[in-house]
């Protein structure tokens, strides 16, 4: 037990010597995550609107005076379709509505009326939600009496504030990322010096040793967490808390291990720090694009869901958004705290047995 | 320029990629990334899981349930389960959507009279709540309006949307994301090799060679930079390859204008990762760095998942300080748009990039010292 001490300690300490490194992960658990947060916003915003109106304004103008701040910015006129089109293929125009010239009369006189409509489809989201925007102004626009009412509940996040998600999703990966580098950086510098091969032929427990360095990590991070939690993703963007605190605190730490049990493989198969380098983001990337944070598990390929199985990350991602939005009752969230500590287990198991082994 | 010392120099960097199997990974990790993004990422909302639960079991009902079975975009379930255990499901994750449908919807509806339709939407995935909502509340109106127009009950033509999808007609993700994941991946791979490879000399000592020697900074740095940078030209190929053949993005634009971009924003890549190679004396320091100042804001800036010209103030300023976005625009251009060099801006972002280049290897080669302090 002392001896765990003495090496977690010897490892904070000289985490905490090198200032250039306190630095760079104090600024990815602060600023980086606020940066992320702030700058994401996928729902449309500032939608750039081109027109061409030959119909003569009137109904034109009433349905374009819908388009207004924040989701659009004020509609820009054109006198012809190729200056319209022009601008859309310059990405200065995301969306242009083109009112032909018997707009108005065929709408007037009761006919089928058409509204053509352009879209920048590389931004598709944006593209889309527009579209659908602007299917219920003209709804609006007709009043037309339609004797349903659509009572919508968005459960949650009523304001579907990007920020705050994105902010988590950003936390989460963060953590992921430095717990891995981190660990398979501790065990990968000795070896670099040679100290490694010292260090188990020394008459104490290998295993106290790669626990103790592997926990101060862990450690480091889940520190992070905290002032990550607290001035940013609290105190920033008012993240909601709908589930409880001390799950989270749980949960993070359980997957703090199995992280580092993914460093610890990293460090058994690679001998300098640009192999570290590059084969944490080799496993890195796809673990945290394909865990859900972007992209549900349900809507990916079947061979990425089964695969999604296997990462600890999943889990955590999922059992995260629970506690935080859908403040799921702790029973619920057993299937989380399963998947992450028996792939943690395992994972941990086999990064220890890997560098604890000395041929 | 002593050529034969540099030229020595580039085999021994060369060598040294090689046997430490780096190789390996300066084609693997871009191709891999590309090929996980292009086939792992889904922007479009689809296979959405909703419980139906129908308390009316009419007709228009069940015309209404079959409509939302027939897309791709819903799976569904049609249950009795009460609006507590449906809400259950959606708090442990088991669904994104519930729609109540109330008993005599169908009577009301005929008669004329209002009747309240239920949607429960999960916000916890803000957008996709949001799409989802979208997608629920359009299908019933436009169910709705078709079973009144055709019952009679309601006379008015109406304004029908055309709408024409540009650059991209058949809205396949893989077109608007793989072409993004280009710009990001040239942005990380080369950075990360860049910025390990001075750094790596200073913590092991081995600095000192160059100290010592008579090679001076501008041989130095070329005998650095010039194999990664030759390296990671031939990725500009496999990464068009891979785009082009195995996700049939469709290439309209200038081949030499991608090639020339491609070059120009590895040239920008390998410089930042040059820089923080100088600045840093840890390799653990450059490796983190390197990695939270390019994954993050490259997929952020791309124009990925969201435009440029649609974010807020700061950010809009901070995407600019970024180079994934001019290059990002060109690459979309060459790939789906295709005005090539007749775009000013395609130009104009061109010159951007040059300048970046010429900046950040200024910055670089002004801080590394050639000897001791």
């Amino acid at each position: 037990m002392k001896i765990f001490f003495i090496v977690f300690s010897k490892e904070i300490i000289s985490f905490m010597r090198s200032i250039a490194l306190v630095a760079v992960i104090l600024y990815s658990f602060t600023a980086d995550i606020y940066i992320a947060g702030a700058g994401m916003q996928i729902r449309p915003r500032n939608v750039a609107i081109g027109y061409v109106d030959n119909s003569g304004g009137g109904i034109s103008q009433k349905i374009l005076s819908h388009f207004h701040q924040p989701e659009f910015i004020n509609p820009k006129a054109f006198t012809s379709q190729q200056a319209l089109s022009d601008a859309i293929f310059n990405k200065e125009i995301l969306v242009g509505l083109i009112f032909s010239s018997n707009f108005e009369k065929a709408y007037v006189n009761g006919h089928n009326t058409k509204l053509d409509v352009l879209l920048d489809a590389t931004a598709a989201s944006q593209s889309f939600t527009t579209l659908s925007y602007l299917q219920n102004i003209i709804l609006n626009f007709e009043k037309i009496d339609i004797p349903i009412t659509i009572k919508s509940h968005r459960l949650f996040n009523q304001n579907a504030d990007d920020h705050s998600f994105m902010a988590l999703a950003e936390l989460l990966s963060i953590i992921t990322l430095l717990t891995v580098i981190l660990t398979a950086m501790v065990f990968v510098k000795e070896k670099e010096e040679g100290t490694w091969d010292i260090m188990l032929l020394m008459p104490v427990n290998p295993k106290i040793i790669i626990l103790a360095k592997s926990a101060s990590q862990v450690f480091i991070v889940t520190i992070g967490v905290i002032l990550s939690l607290g001035f940013v993703v609290f105190g920033a963007f008012d993240t909601p808390l709908n589930g409880s605190f001390w799950s989270f605190i749980l949960l993070t730490l359980f997957y703090g291990f199995s992280s580092a049990g993914i460093g610890l493989f990293v460090a058994a198969v690679s001998k300098n720090i640009m192999q570290v380098a590059q084969i944490s983001i080799a496993i890195m990337m796809p673990l945290i694009f394909l865990s859900g944070a972007w992209t549900p598990i349900y809507a990916m390929l079947p061979i990425f869901q089964k695969l999604s199985l296997i990462s600890p990350l999943r889990y955590y991602i999922e059992g995260s958004e629970s506690i935080f939005y859908r403040g799921t009752a702790f029973i619920d969230l057993l299937p989380y705290f399963g998947g992450v500590i028996i792939l943690g287990i395992i994972l941990y198991w086999y990064g220890f047995k890997k560098i604890g082994n000395l041929f | 320029m002593k050529y034969n010392t540099v030229k020595a120099y580039m085999i021994k960097e060369f060598k040294e990629l090689v046997r430490t199997k780096l190789i390996i990974l300066v084609y693997l990790l871009p191709s891999m990334i590309v090929i996980i993004f292009g086939y792992g990422i889904r922007l479009d909302v689809t296979h959405a899981r909703l419980i139906i639960i129908d308390n009316d079991k009419s007709k228009i009902s069940q015309m209404l349930s079959s409509k939302f079975e027939h897309t791709k975009y819903f799976d569904t379930i049609e249950s009795n389960m009460n609006e507590k255990q449906a809400l259950r499901r959606i708090k442990q994750a088991k669904t994104d959507a519930i729609l109540i449908i109330p008993n005599s919807f169908e009577k009301n509806l005929l008669k004329g009279q209002k009747s309240e339709l239920g949607v429960f939407v999960d916000g916890a995935f803000p957008t996709r709540g949001t799409t989802i909502q979208t997608y629920i509340e359009g299908t019933i109106l436009s169910l709705v309006q078709k079973v009144l127009q055709a019952k009679g009950i309601q006379q008015k033509k109406l304004i029908s949307i055309n709408n024409r999808n540009l650059f991209n007609q058949s809205m396949r993700d893989e077109n608007a994301i793989v072409p993004g994941i280009i710009g990001l991946v040239l942005l990380i791979a080369p950075a990360i090799i860049a910025a390990l490879l001075i750094v790596k000399e200073k913590e092991k000592g081995t600095i000192f060679n160059f100290y010592a020697s008579s090679l001076s900074k501008n041989e130095f740095l070329a005998a650095k930079l010039i194999p990664v940078f030759l390296l990671h030209s031939l990725n500009i190929f496999i990464l068009f390859l891979i785009a082009v053949y195995l996700f049939n993005i469709p290439f309209r634009g200038n081949f030499l204008l991608y090639w020339l971009a491609s070059e120009l924003y590895i040239l920008v890549s390998i410089s930042l990762g040059m820089l923080i190679s100088v600045i840093t004396k840890k390799q653990i320091v450059a490796v983190v760095l390197t990695i939270i100042i390019t994954v993050i804001p490259g997929f952020l800036y791309s124009g990925i998942i969201m435009p440029i010209s649609s974010m807020d103030g700061v950010s809009q300023v901070e995407a600019h300080i970024f180079p994934v976005m001019y290059y990002n625009h060109i690459v979309y251009d060459t790939f789906l748009i295709g005005q090539g060099f007749h775009s000013q801006i395609n130009l104009l972002y061109l010159l951007i990039l040059i300048i970046f280049s010429f900046v950040l290897f200024s910055a670089g080669r002004i801080l590394l010292k050639k000897e001791m302090k």
